[in-house]
C-alpha cells in the first residue's frame, strides 16, 4: 500500500510553518512534504515517485524565486504522475492572466487568497482529498475519519463495495 | 512507520498462506488416509488449499474460488487429466473347488469385492473369505464364471464416479446464482435511482423524535433494506444519514454510540430475512438443492424473519442499556423526493411485483430462481439498467458462492465429508448439543473470516451427516443447515468480522470495545434464540 502525499510549495518559511501547523491534522494518514522553490519540488516530486507513494494534493504559492508557482502546476497537469493530484493555489498575488492560465493549463482546482481562515484551508484540503481518494482510490475506509464522511459512504454506496 | 510494519506483516501473512495451502494440496497425494477414495484424496487437497487461502486471504477470496472450480475440474471432472479416458481395470474370477473363487488380494476391499458393469461403474458385494494367499479364496453366490470383478479395490475410479466438468462450471449460473444476480439487479437499479434512500426518508418519518425511536427506525429500515441489498451498500446509505445526526450531537453523548453501531448490527441481521439477503444463505439454499429440498422464498422469511426481529430488539435494548441517550429529542431532517422519469417509474413496478411473486411463491409455485429473471429481462429492455451498470455489478461475489456451491458438489460425491464427519461418533450427542456445536463453531470461524466462506466449509459437513445417517435420532438437514447459515450472519464481534462493521469502525465515532460488548449479546443469545427456533419453530415451518 503507498502513501499519499501532500506537498507545498511556498518560498516563505514563517508562511510554511503556518500551513503545516493547520494541517497537522491530516498528517495522520497523508504525510505532509515541503518544497521552498519550484526545484525543490521538482525533486520531491521524483522522489516520491522513486519510493512508489502517490500524491494526492499539491498546494503551492505563486510568487517564488525561479519558475513561478503556476508553471509548476501545468507541469504536474502534464506528467500522468502528478495529473490527478489536486492543484491548489496559495497566493495574494496571481493577477488575472495568471490565473486564466492556471484554470485553463493546470486545471487547477481551488484558489485560496492569502492571508487565509485556517478552518477554510482544512476545508477545503478534506474536500480536495476526499475527491482524491474517491477518484483514484479502491479502499477508502482508511480515510472516512479524515475526510469527508458522507461522499465516501456516498461512493461505497455506489460502488456496492468497500 | 506503522504503514511499512502493516505491509511486512501483510507480506509474511501471504507467504505464510501460501506456503501452508500447496503443502495441504499435496499432502493427500503423499499421504493415505484409510477409508477415503483416491478423488476423495484429491477433494481433500482441494478443500485444503481453498480453506487456507481463504483463511489466510492469500488471494482475494472470489479468486481462491475461481482456483477450486479450476482444479475440481482438471482432477475430478470427467474430462479432466485424470478421469479423461480411464476404465476400471478388471480381472475374471477363477473358479477353484467346493464353489470358491479366487480373486486377486488387491481387488478385495474389507469383505468386499466390486462387480464390473461397464468401463466405469461397479457394485459391490460381500463375500465370504475362506483362505488368504497370495489370491484370495472367497465365497460368495453373486459370482459367476463369467463375471468381471475391478482387480485394483484401490483404483481412482473405485469410491467415485466422474462428472461432467460443466457440473462444475455450471454452478456459475446455478439457479441461486440467478436469484442472487435479479437480487444485485434490482439492487443496482435502486442506487442508481435512489429508491433505496427516499424510501429511507419515506419509512424513518414515523419513528418521532426520540433518539432511541430513531435509532429503532434506522434499525428497522436497515434490515429490511439490506435483506434485498447488499449488506455493504446498505450500510454505507444509512451511514449517509446517521453521520449527519452524529455530527450535530454533543461528544460525549452515548447516543452517538448507539447511532452508530446499530446500522451495521441491523444490516448483518438483515441479511438473514431473505434468501438474496447475503451469501452465506445462497450456500445453505444450494447445498439443500442438490439434496432435493427447495425452500420457497416465502418460506425462508418465515423461517428466519423471527430470528432476525428477535436480534434486532435484542441489539436495541443492549444499546439502549449500554448507551442510553442523554439528548432527549433530535429532529430529523427528512426530504424524499422519488422520481418520476418513465425508467424510475418502471423500476418501482418491476421492484413492486418482483417482491410480491417472492413472496408468493407458494401460491402460484413459480421457482423464486425464475421470478428473478423478470427484473433482469425487464430493466435491461427498458434500459433502466445499461451496459455500465451490468459491468458494474458484483460478478465477484457470484463466483466466490459459485467456487463454495462447486466445492460443495465434490465435498459429498468423492465422499471426503462423510469421511471427515464420519471420525467422530455424532450419534452420541443430543441432537440440541449437535446444533449447538456447529453453532458455535460457525459464529467463531465467521467473526474472523468470510461469512460465506465460512458457510461453504461447514455446511457440506451437515448435509453429508444427513445423507450418511450418521448423526443420531431426530436429525434435520433443514435445521442444522440453517443454524449454520444463520450463525455465519450473526458473527459481529469485529471490524473485521463483515464489512458493515469495518464502515461503522472507520468512522470514528465507537471503539472496538463497543463492537465487541454487543457483538458478544447478540453472537450468545443470537445462538440460543436459533436453536429454540430449531426446537419449537422451525420443525412447524418445514412441515
Amino acid at each position: 500500500m503507498s502513501d499519499i502525499y501532500i506537498i507545498c510549495v511556498e518560498d516563505e518559511p514563517q508562511v510554511l510553518d503556518v500551513i503545516i501547523r493547520d494541517l497537522a491534522v491530516f498528517e495522520e494518514i497523508f504525510p505532509i512534504e515541503l518544497a521552498h522553490s519550484a526545484d525543490e519540488a521538482r525533486e520531491l516530486i521524483k522522489e516520491i515517485k522513486q519510493e512508489g507513494h502517490k500524491i494526492g494534493l499539491a498546494l503551492c504559492d505563486h510568487i517564488m524565486p525561479g519558475d513561478k508557482g503556476i508553471d509548476l502546476m501545468i507541469e504536474m497537469q502534464k506528467d500522468p504522475f502528478t495529473e490527478k493530484t489536486r492543484k491548489v493555489l496559495v497566493t495574494g498575488q496571481a493577477g488575472l492572466e495568471d490565473t486564466i492560465e492556471a484554470v485553463n493549463n493546470a486545471k487547477l482546482n481551488r484558489y485560496i487568497a492569502k492571508p487565509w481562515n485556517p478552518r477554510e484551508l482544512v476545508e477545503v484540503v478534506k474536500e480536495e482529498l476526499t475527491q482524491y481518494v474517491i477518484q483514484e482510490e479502491k479502499e477508502l475506509l482508511r480515510f472516512t475519519s479524515l475526510l469527508d464522511q458522507e461522499k465516501i459512504q456516498e461512493a461505497i454506496r455506489t460502488k456496492g463495495y468497500v | 512507520m506503522p504503514l511499512k510494519k502493516r505491509n511486512h506483516s501483510e507480506r509474511t501473512k501471504k507467504i505464510v498462506g501460501l506456503a501452508l495451502g500447496i503443502t495441504g494440496f499435496l499432502i493427500p497425494w503423499f499421504m493415505n488416509f484409510p477409508g477415503l477414495s483416491f478423488a476423495g484424496h484429491m477433494a481433500l487437497g482441494i478443500f485444503l488449499i481453498a480453506a487456507v487461502f481463504w483463511m489466510f486471504e492469500t488471494l482475494p477470496i472470489y479468486s481462491t474460488s475461481m482456483l477450486v472450480i479450476f482444479l475440481q475440474v482438471a482432477l475430478l471432472s470427467q474430462q479432466g487429466v485424470v478421469y479423461s479416458d480411464t476404465a476400471l481395470p478388471k480381472t475374471p474370477v477363477v473358479s477353484h473347488i467346493d464353489g470358491l473363487w479366487e480373486v486377486p488380494s488387491e481387488a478385495l476391499d474389507g469383505n468386499k469385492v466390486y462387480i464390473v458393469e461397464d468401463s466405469r461403474n461397479y457394485t459391490p458385494i460381500e463375500v465370504h473369505v475362506v483362505e488368504w494367499g497370495e489370491t484370495v479364496k472367497v465365497q460368495s453366490d453373486d459370482l459367476s464364471a463369467d463375471t468381471q470383478i475391478v482387480s485394483d479395490a484401490q483404483h481412482k475410479l473405485v469410491g467415485y464416479t466422474p462428472i461432467s466438468f460443466s457440473n462444475f462450471f455450471g454452478t456459475l449460473a446455478s439457479p441461486i446464482i440467478i436469484l442472487f444476480l435479479g437480487g444485485f439487479i434490482l439492487a443496482s437499479a435502486s442506487v442508481k435511482y435512489n429508491l433505496d434512500k427516499n424510501l429511507t426518508n419515506v419509512l424513518l418519518k414515523p419513528f418521532g423524535e426520540k433518539p432511541v425511536f430513531i435509532v429503532m427506525g434506522l434499525m428497522l429500515v436497515t434490515a429490511t433494506l439490506s435483506a434485498f441489498m447488499s449488506n455493504t451498500a446498505t450500510t454505507a446509505m444509512m451511514m449517509t444519514v446517521a453521520i449527519p445526526i452524529a455530527r450535530q450531537i454533543d461528544m460525549k453523548d452515548k447516543f452517538r454510540i448507539m447511532l452508530t453501531l446499530s446500522i451495521p448490527i441491523a444490516a448483518n441481521i438483515g441479511g438473514m430475512a431473505t434468501p438474496i439477503g447475503t451469501p452465506p444463505n445462497a450456500i445453505v439454499i444450494a447445498n439443500l438443492n442438490q439434496q432435493g429440498i427447495n425452500i420457497a422464498f416465502g418460506s425462508w422469511v418465515a423461517l428466519m424473519l423471527p430470528l432476525a426481529l428477535g436480534l434486532l430488539l435484542l441489539a436495541w435494548v443492549a444499546m439502549r442499556f449500554f448507551y442510553p441517550p442523554t439528548l432527549k429529542r433530535f429532529q430529523l431532517e427528512l426530504q424524499s423526493k422519488f422520481e418520476k422519469s418513465s425508467k424510475a417509474i418502471i423500476l418501482y413496478a418491476v421492484f413492486a411485483i418482483t417482491v410480491l411473486l417472492w413472496f408468493t411463491e407458494a401460491s402460484h409455485g413459480i421457482p423464486s430462481a425464475m421470478i428473478a429473471f423478470i427484473p433482469i429481462v425487464t430493466l435491461t429492455v427498458t434500459s433502466v439498467l445499461g451496459k455500465d451498470d451490468i459491468r458494474a455489478l458484483p460478478w465477484e461475489v457470484l463466483w466466490l458462492v459459485a467456487g463454495g456451491i462447486s466445492l460443495g458438489i465434490s465435498m459429498e460425491n468423492t465422499g471426503l465429508a462423510m469421511w471427515l464427519v464420519s471420525s467422530i461418533s455424532w450419534d452420541m450427542l443430543p441432537q440440541l448439543a449437535l446444533l449447538l456445536v456447529f453453532g458455535l463453531v460457525a459464529l467463531m470461524l465467521s467473526n474472523f473470516l468470510s461469512n460465506t466462506v465460512t458457510a461453504t466449509l461447514l455446511v457440506p459437513l451437515a448435509v453429508s451427516m444427513g445423507t450418511a445417517g450418521i448423526a443420531g435420532e431426530g436429525f434435520s438437514l433443514i435445521i442444522t443447515s440453517l443454524v449454520i447459515g444463520s450463525a455465519c450472519n450473526m458473527a459481529m464481534l469485529l471490524p473485521i468480522s463483515t464489512p458493515p462493521n469495518a464502515i461503522a469502525m472507520s468512522t470514528g465515532y465507537i471503539k472496538t470495545g463497543d463492537m465487541v460488548k454487543i457483538g458478544l449479546v447478540i453472537g450468545l443469545i443470537g445462538i440460543t434464540t436459533a436453536l429454540i427456533l430449531a426446537t419449537f419453530y422451525w420443525p412447524l415451518i418445514i412441515q
